[in-house]
């Protein structure tokens, strides 16, 4: 039952309520037999309208006196029944909401009431997120700053709860609860036509999973990212069309290799997903030699193996000499002291990674080994966002922050779902390409990631497009890198990659002429993104834009020149 | 025997013979109609209806709004007595004594129905 908590307010509320019906019923039958006398001595009784009126005023302790004339004794008598029958009869009933106001029960159902109707309100579109750790945060933070509304779902009441003194500039719903039940997450507007996507960034890739499962089932519009910290079960994700699953060991594995094989597409990579605030990163080249490497979790061991096969020779520092798969001639310890760093070779070493799961002891490291070889690389884990200013004071050359990876790259994918294809591709061709990709968007004096956009190029998102090339007109990519009000040459605008037909070109030359159904990434500085828009939407500035002329789209012009049309 | 079904019954039940009571008589012959019976009829059908609040199946929801039937026409029959005799000092005339008794007939047709109601659900219950 959807108001289940005003049915359970009257249930509980029914005895109170006849109660006080049957003490008024009674103290005013008894005002009408009271004998008394009225102004002139003869015997006179109370009507039932004016025995209802002395209760209602009696009973709600407002007490007028004795009207319309004085009481006899019999009369007064029967008030002082009358005032113990009903003040006691309201401060039963009164006594009875304060009780059920304040029953747990009653209050987390009118809770979740409140949370299902707020997010039945909802009539743009919205993103549910699901988990609100670091990564959930994050998420949230970013994606009301672009002005969606959120609602997050979390099994803990601390984390809600500190959630709803936040400022934020659209609105969150917040509700405690368990979200691997499909029944709860439908609750939270998972089948909402204005669900746009499903984040599940809980710290559990079981329950990451389950919301996968149930977003993929029950909404299939809606896309679903998934954070899974194991192999298998990021592989099970994808098996069911999961849109993204992100693991943080992958991740980073593979932005530590991307930084060593190559380092602008990192760069890029790294600056594309980032955060909207935040800025390209100064990476120092990582070292070709002999690495340390302490800890051997699971990130651990993937780093280890990323770091064989690209040929560095690795020493191992582990605490725990149970873990399978150790290699040969680890060293045992938690390498927080000098002496197990110098068993290693650090002298000799040209990088350290600290990849426990405790930030402390990853800190620890990297102070203890700063201290023996300071021309070391040293990358670092950090676990949890808490002391992210320590490790900014600690200016490691690579961090990794598990959380701020997810989130921006589920971010940018969200805003834009051709991003992972094109990086896919930068990633894998030659890094000159990268490297002058990323002049020319330093070029544009642009310290914050560009915004990307996805443009499809049909008659319903594109219509200036569409309209243009229906009268044989034809636009090429540059068009859309023109100023519409035509004082600059061109705008701060890069096309990154055009999908047309299943096909992938990376970085299409800007004389390409756009075709129907062609989508196009696009990366523009900021504020530029409502210029294209408007350059898509109106015929008038893209006519202009290819071919320099005015449209004349009037009725009026059309009927009195119909073959003045331009091109 | 759930003793709180006896309750419940009885209230209902009673709510219908008082106003039975009420309204039987000649129509518009204040003699024949007792305001304490109208008043009786009035708080009976308000614990009535207080009784089937918070219940949740279809039957019980159609019980409810012949209640809130009910005690909207017993209210209207007080509030024309209590306006007639002590407000406009009209005093009880045959029209205003037909008019109240007519509205009392419209409640008993609701709480005949609240009976019938009751009934079947019962009868429904035990098949």
């Amino acid at each position: 039952m959807h108001d289940s908590y005003i049915f359970q307010f009257f249930q509980r509320m029914r005895v109170p309520l006849a109660v006080l019906i049957s003490a008024y019923a009674i103290a005013t039958v008894g005002f009408t037999l009271m004998p008394g006398v009225d102004d002139e001595g003869n015997p006179w009784r109370l009507s039932l309208f004016e025995a209802f009126y002395v209760v209602s005023y009696t009973g709600s302790t407002i007490g007028f006196g004795e009207v319309p004339y004085e009481f006899s004794a019999a009369q007064r008598m029967w008030t002082m029944v009358s005032i113990y029958l009903t003040v006691f009869a309201w401060l039963f009933s009164i006594g009875s909401i304060i009780s059920l106001l304040q029953d747990p029960a009653f209050r987390s159902s009118l809770q979740r009431s409140r949370f299902r109707r707020a997010v039945r309100a909802i009539d743009r579109p919205f993103y549910l997120v699901c988990g609100h750790g670091d990564t959930g945060r994050l998420l949230t933070q970013a994606l009301t700053d672009r002005h969606f509304p959120v609602v997050v779902v979390d099994n803990n009441q601390d984390k809600i709860d500190a959630l709803s003194v936040e400022p934020m500039r659209a609105p969150v719903s917040a509700y405690c609860m368990d979200a691997r039940l499909p029944d709860n997450l439908c609750d939270a507007g998972l089948r909402s036509r204005w669900c746009m996507g499903v984040l599940a960034v809980t710290s559990d890739s079981q329950v990451n999973l389950k919301i996968a499962i149930s977003g993929k089932l029950l909404n299939r519009r809606c896309s679903v990212h998934a954070r899974a910290d194991f192999v298998e079960v990021a592989d099970n994700m994808r098996s069911f069309d999961t849109d993204q699953a992100i693991s943080p060991v992958d991740e980073y594995v593979r932005r530590m290799r991307l930084a060593i094989e190559q380092p602008n597409a990192f760069r890029l990579y790294h600056w594309l997903q980032s955060r909207p605030e935040a800025r390209l990163p100064e990476v120092r080249q990582p070292p070709r030699g002999r690495w340390i490497l302490c800890g051997f979790g699971a990130l651990g061991k993937a780093a280890y193996e990323m770091l064989i096969e690209i040929g560095m020779e690795v020493t191992v520092i582990e605490a725990d000499a149970r873990i399978p798969g150790l290699p040969a001639g680890t060293i045992q310890g938690r390498g927080t002291q000098a002496e197990t760093l110098q068993e290693a070779g650090i002298e000799h070493a040209v990088g350290l990674l600290a990849t426990t799961g405790d930030d402390v002891d990853n800190l620890s490291i990297l102070m203890t080994a700063r201290q023996l070889n300071r021309k070391l690389f040293f990358g670092v884990l950090e676990n949890g966002l808490s002391s992210h200013p320590l490790f900014r004071a600690a200016k490691p050359d690579f961090i990794g922050q598990p959380s701020m990876v997810i989130a921006g790259a589920m971010l940018s994918r969200i805003q834009s779902p051709l991003l992972e294809a094109f990086l896919k591709r930068l990633i894998t061709g030659p890094d000159d390409v990268a490297g002058e990709l990323l002049e020319r968007l330093q070029s544009w004096d642009q310290a914050t990631p560009p915004e990307l956009f996805t443009l499809r190029i049909s008659q319903r998102r594109a219509p200036a497009v569409a309209a243009l090339m229906e009268r044989g007109l034809k636009v090429p990519i540059a068009a859309l890198m023109d100023d519409p009000a035509g004082r600059q040459a061109s705008l701060p605008v890069e096309a990154l990659m055009l999908c047309r037909e299943g096909e992938n070109i990376l970085l299409p030359d800007p004389a390409t002429e756009l075709a129907s159904g062609d989508r196009l990434l696009l990366a523009a500085g900021t504020g530029i993104g409502h210029r294209i828009g408007r350059l898509i939407n109106s015929e008038n500035a893209l006519s202009r834009a290819v071919t320099g002329q005015d449209l004349h789209p009037g009725w009026l012009w059309h009927r009195l020149f119909p073959r003045t049309r331009p091109g | 025997m759930n003793m709180s079904k006896v309750v419940f019954g009885f209230f209902v039940l009673l709510a219908l013979t008082l106003n039975f009571g009420f309204f039987l008589g000649e129509i518009d012959n204040p003699d024949h109609h007792n305001v304490y019976e109208l008043f009786a009829a009035l708080v009976v059908g308000l614990i009535a209806t207080v009784m089937k609040l918070g219940e949740r199946s279809q039957m019980s929801a159609m019980l409810l709004a012949s209640s809130l039937v009910v005690d909207l026409h017993l209210i209207a029959a007080a509030v024309v007595w209590g306006i007639a005799v002590h407000v406009t000092d009209t005093g009880l005339t045959p029209a205003v004594m037909a008019t109240i008794v007519s509205l009392s007939g419209g409640a008993l047709l609701a709480n005949l129905l609240s009976v019938v109601l009751l009934t079947m659900d019962t009868a429904g219950y035990s098949r």
